[in-house]
């Protein structure tokens, strides 16, 4: 394990169990996002700080199943569940919630836990490829600005708009270096820890993330240039993609490794995604900087709560591409219905690729841990099997 | 629904007062110069004979631009001078001594001529027959290429400026060829020179021509002509050039009263608004900016640098560089106006919107010249339109870095832009039709284009160039003021820069998109000037290139994704987007 992932780990479990707020030497109030669409770069520009609070807790989702319908998804009764035990500090420091109106299990929670947190539901226009869902969306997060600057006290000016920009750009700068180490093949890092640094990112301040993310990139530069690798060169490079895998709810990528796969690359929103497109600054005006923002935060968002969402077939097919990946693990939470629509779609794709893909669907309880390490094991000889008759 | 009506009934209006106003152009006027012939002050010279005058005979003119001055060798009675002119019903008015021979109909051409004389010029001995001559021609305040001969029996020696660098010699009602003709410059040096077959000077130079020259020419060894020739010219920051700049400032200022009138009103209305309250929280101020670092791209660097030069090239090189126009009927398709005398070649511009002139460049007399002027012409634009395409507007266009310029002005301001959201640009497309109509089809309803042209003023004034502003002046403004919001508004509606990009199939330079790096985010489309939405939507074209592309790269400049946008050129990528180039500009926060 490189040495730098440690203060990453360190922050993940001052969060869950030592039970700590989150560490900011600048001392920013905190608020509560959920989902990608909301941006940080706006938070920080009015001087406070973003924790995301989608949680793959099982005890929090224990708590939430009593509060959340049966068949609404773990990770939003995990949400619900902090909200009622009060023990997250990370969850109760937070001034305030913004809730972007994303699926319909997000909507419902955003009015639903408003009873425990005061919320702010964004609207994300479902259809995005038209001006004047881009024009909804910006009037969403102009609306966004006097909630903040009254909750922290700060104005956001274009000046701090355009820091707050740098600021995200720049652990995103380091995010992309990172995944040119992520690409290896023979792998520099387990890909279980990659998730876990991805993970950390929720409860980190962006610029200290960025800093760790500059140690992690220097050693991952040392290790690839002492050939130190972490797996071989013929085990099955592995996409994961379809629902969230959020902290501590890794037992998909810790199967995949254990079974002797490599996930080489992941297609989720806890992820890749969140930090992988940038905001692209046209116009450095005050309403240019928005704009960007309403740019960067709908148009290239795989999610599929747009109506439209073919792009992330696209998205995946680069990843193949990029990451030499072999198989494809769709991981679907349960009651997450926008996930398992979109399967068909991936599956017919991957099928005209040749790429071998498997739908898995779980939730945050432990019990299906074994079920899951049979269709995982299979489906990875599987294609060691595939392999090795491509070689023969 | 209500709003969509309003636009459609906005768009109507503005296409049909287009089309209306246009057949009034020149009423509207926006600067007058009175710059008719008959204004000029016509006085004997009381300056030095000029070096360049060999003859005992020259015109030369006053500073600012309104005197022409005639001038005798002392001993010779100014009864026997006599001045041709010619005029607009085609007659040549004939006036002697000191008489006024500026006319209302006069076309500003004239030839004063004194009775032969006999000298011994060349010093064996014996005397010659001298005739002397002198032509003035009013030149810079008119773009006329077909030369003006007077063909008259009176005068067997003519000069005749023609194609903006040549010399044209008649003698006796014929072209001259292949005779040889001494020539006195500026500096008082003498050259000799021969004629080609087209009776052009070979080989002199257009800063003699400029100057003020006197060419002689003996047909027999026993009679001399001569003639001094004036071409109305001016150096750069003389009075005249100084006076040319007044429409540009006048044009320049109401575009400014109309910027900040613009700024204001869009301010009340979404003050007022509480749909659009939320954007008035902007201030306009000049402000440190993080992002702008690290930003250039060399590809953009030598845009810039190509848009200089072919500011530079259309409006000041032909006189600079001494050469004129380097090739006469070469037609580079960018928007530079004729109007400008030292534009380095052929702007189609004109005789796209003249096309029945095109035939007839020399005049009625050369069918053969004519016909050859014609194909090259044709040829030259077709090569342009087929192989280089729209990247000529995006490259080359001096309106283009007009509008360039006036965008870095308003990002200097931080004032932020009017967007033209995908529903503006469908309005804008009928208004770019009817720009396309009146282009090509406006000569033949008995019009001109450049009545109504918003570009004459720019080239032309900054070359020094006199124009009178019509209906085109106020167009100017608009344009101005709409390139200051809108980048490269002209751009949107140009009716040349269409035409163009029709033969984009064939192009050299290509917009090639990697559809599957591509992550839709439409970073490329909100960079576009010419808003063209397909190239980030585009999902199974390689090449995303449209009718409206000019091949800017700001889409490839703007995108995040390594190798998703790219441009090539014969099949070689020679500009890529890249993650690395773009994450560049964010820096670490500094620790304080």
């Amino acid at each position: 394990m490189p040495d730098a992932v440690e203060p990453f780990f360190d922050v993940l479990e001052n969060t869950y169990v030592k039970l700590s707020d989150i560490q900011d030497p600048e001392n920013r109030k905190s608020i509560g996002t959920l989902c990608v669409m909301v941006p940080a770069e706006l938070i920080y520009a009015a001087g406070a700080r973003p924790v995301r609070l989608c949680s793959g807790s099982y005890t929090a989702y224990s708590i939430g199943d009593d509060y959340i319908p049966r068949d609404a998804c773990p990770l939003v009764k995990a949400v619900m569940g902090f909200g009622k035990i009060r023990a997250l500090p990370v969850f109760d420091n937070c001034s305030l919630l913004i809730a972007p109106v994303t699926c319909d299990c997000k909507k419902k929670l955003a009015g639903v836990i408003d009873t425990v947190k005061k919320t702010v539901p964004v609207h994300i226009p479902p259809l995005k490829k038209e001006d004047a869902d881009t024009t909804v969306f910006l009037k969403e997060l102009y609306r966004l600005i006097p909630i903040l600057e009254k909750e922290t006290g700060k104005q956001v000016t274009a000046k701090s708009l355009a820091e707050g920009i740098n600021m995200v750009g720049y652990a995103q700068r380091e995010m992309s270096e990172f995944m040119k180490y992520r690409r290896h093949d023979p792998a520099l890092m387990s890909g279980t820890q990659v998730m876990a640094v991805m993970n950390a990112y929720a409860y980190m301040p962006v610029d200290l993330w960025a800093k760790q993310m500059r140690r992690l990139n220097a050693e991952m530069k040392l290790r690839l240039e002492q050939g130190h690798f972490v797996s071989r060169k013929n085990q099955p490079r592995i996409l994961v993609t379809g629902s969230p895998i959020a902290f501590p709810n890794l037992k998909i990528p810790l199967l995949i490794e254990e079974m002797g796969g490599v996930l080489a690359a992941d297609e989720t929103c806890m992820g890749e995604r969140g930090l992988s497109d940038p905001v692209s600054v046209i116009d450095t005006s005050f309403d240019g900087m928005m704009r960007a923002l309403a740019f960067r935060y709908t148009k290239p968002c795989t999610c599929p709560v747009f109506v439209d969402n073919t792009q992330r077939i696209y998205r995946i097919k680069q990843l193949i591409k990029d990451n030499h990946i072999q198989g494809v693990i769709y991981h679907v939470l349960r009651g997450c219905l926008i996930y398992d629509y979109e399967y068909q779609l991936v599956e017919e794709a991957m099928g005209e690729m040749d790429i071998p893909i498997i739908r898995v669907e779980s939730d945050y309880n432990e019990e299906d841990v074994e079920q899951l390490r049979v269709r995982i094991e299979a489906f990875i000889e599987l294609i060691k099997l595939k392999e090795y008759k491509k070689e023969a | 629904m209500k709003k969509r009506k309003i636009g459609i009934a906005v768009v109507c209006a503005v296409c049909a007062f287009l089309l209306v106003s246009a057949f009034f152009a020149t009423n509207f006027v926006l600067y007058d110069y009175h710059m008719e012939v008959s204004d000029y002050q016509y006085a004997k010279s009381e300056e030095e004979k000029p070096l360049s005058a060999a003859t005992s005979v020259w015109f030369s003119y006053g500073d600012d631009g309104k005197e022409v001055f005639y001038g005798i060798d002392d001993g010779i009675s100014e009864e026997s001078l006599t001045v041709y002119a010619l005029t607009q019903t085609g007659e040549i008015s004939v006036t002697h001594g000191s008489e006024n021979p500026i006319q209302e109909d006069s076309l500003g051409h004239f030839i004063a001529a004194l009775p032969v004389t006999e000298m011994d010029l060349d010093g064996d001995g014996e005397t010659e027959q001298v005739y002397d001559y002198a032509r003035a021609d009013f030149g810079s305040n008119a773009f006329n290429p077909a030369p003006q001969s007077f063909l008259s029996e009176e005068i067997p020696f003519e000069l005749v400026f023609t194609e903006r660098k040549y010399i044209m010699v008649y003698y006796e009602n014929e072209i001259l060829t292949d005779a040889e003709i001494t020539v006195t410059s500026y500096n008082g040096e003498t050259n000799t020179y021969r004629t080609d077959e087209n009776g052009w000077i070979d080989g002199l130079s257009i800063r003699d021509i400029r100057e003020g020259f006197t060419a002689s020419y003996s047909p027999d060894g026993e009679t001399v002509y001569r003639m001094q020739y004036a071409l109305e010219d001016y150096s750069y920051f003389s009075v005249h050039f100084w006076k040319a700049q007044l429409p540009l400032l006048l044009v320049f200022a109401l575009a400014g009263i109309g910027i900040v009138a613009v700024h204001l009103i869009r301010n009340r209305i979404e003050k007022n608004n509480p749909d659009y309250k939320i954007y008035s929280r902007e201030s306009v101020g000049i402000y440190p900016n993080t992002l702008h670092q690290k930003t250039t791209s060399k590809f953009l660097m030598v845009r810039w640098l190509c848009l200089f030069a072919g500011m530079f090239l259309w409006t000041y090189a032909g006189k600079l560089i001494h050469q004129g126009q380097l090739g006469n009927a070469i037609a580079i398709p960018v928007f530079s106006c004729p109007f400008n005398l030292d534009q380095v070649m052929e702007v189609p511009c004109y005789y796209l919107s003249h096309l029945p002139y095109l035939f007839s460049r020399y005049g009625e007399g050369f069918p053969v010249l004519n016909l050859i002027y014609a194909l090259t012409f044709l040829g030259t634009l077709l090569l342009c339109f087929l192989f280089l395409g729209r990247i000529l507007c995006g490259f080359l266009c001096p309106a283009g870095l007009l509008q360039d310029l006036m965008d870095k002005l308003r990002r200097a301001l931080h004032i932020r832009p009017i967007v033209v959201t995908d529903r503006i640009n469908r309005f804008l497309q009928p208004i770019k039709w009817v720009w396309i109509v009146l282009f090509l089809g406006f000569i033949f309803t008995g019009g001109d284009f450049c009545d109504i042209c918003p570009l004459k003023v720019f080239t032309t004034a900054q070359g020094g160039f006199w124009t009178n502003l019509y209906l085109g002046g106020f167009f100017a403004v608009v344009i101005l003021v709409g390139s200051f919001f809108i980048k490269r508004f002209w751009c949107i509606i140009c009716p040349m820069g269409y035409l163009m990009g029709l033969f984009k199939r064939f192009n050299l330079f290509k917009l090639k998109k990697d559809c599957t790096a591509c992550t839709e985010c439409g970073a490329c489309y909100d960079a576009c000037p010419m808003r063209i939405k397909s190239i980030y939507t585009e999902r199974e074209k390689e090449n995303v290139q449209t009718v409206d592309c000019m091949l800017c790269g700001e889409c490839i400049h703007k995108c995040p994704e390594d190798k998703a946008l790219s441009m090539t050129f014969c099949g070689k990528t020679i500009y890529q987007s890249s993650r690395k180039t773009f994450m560049s500009k964010f820096s670490e926060k500094e620790e304080e």
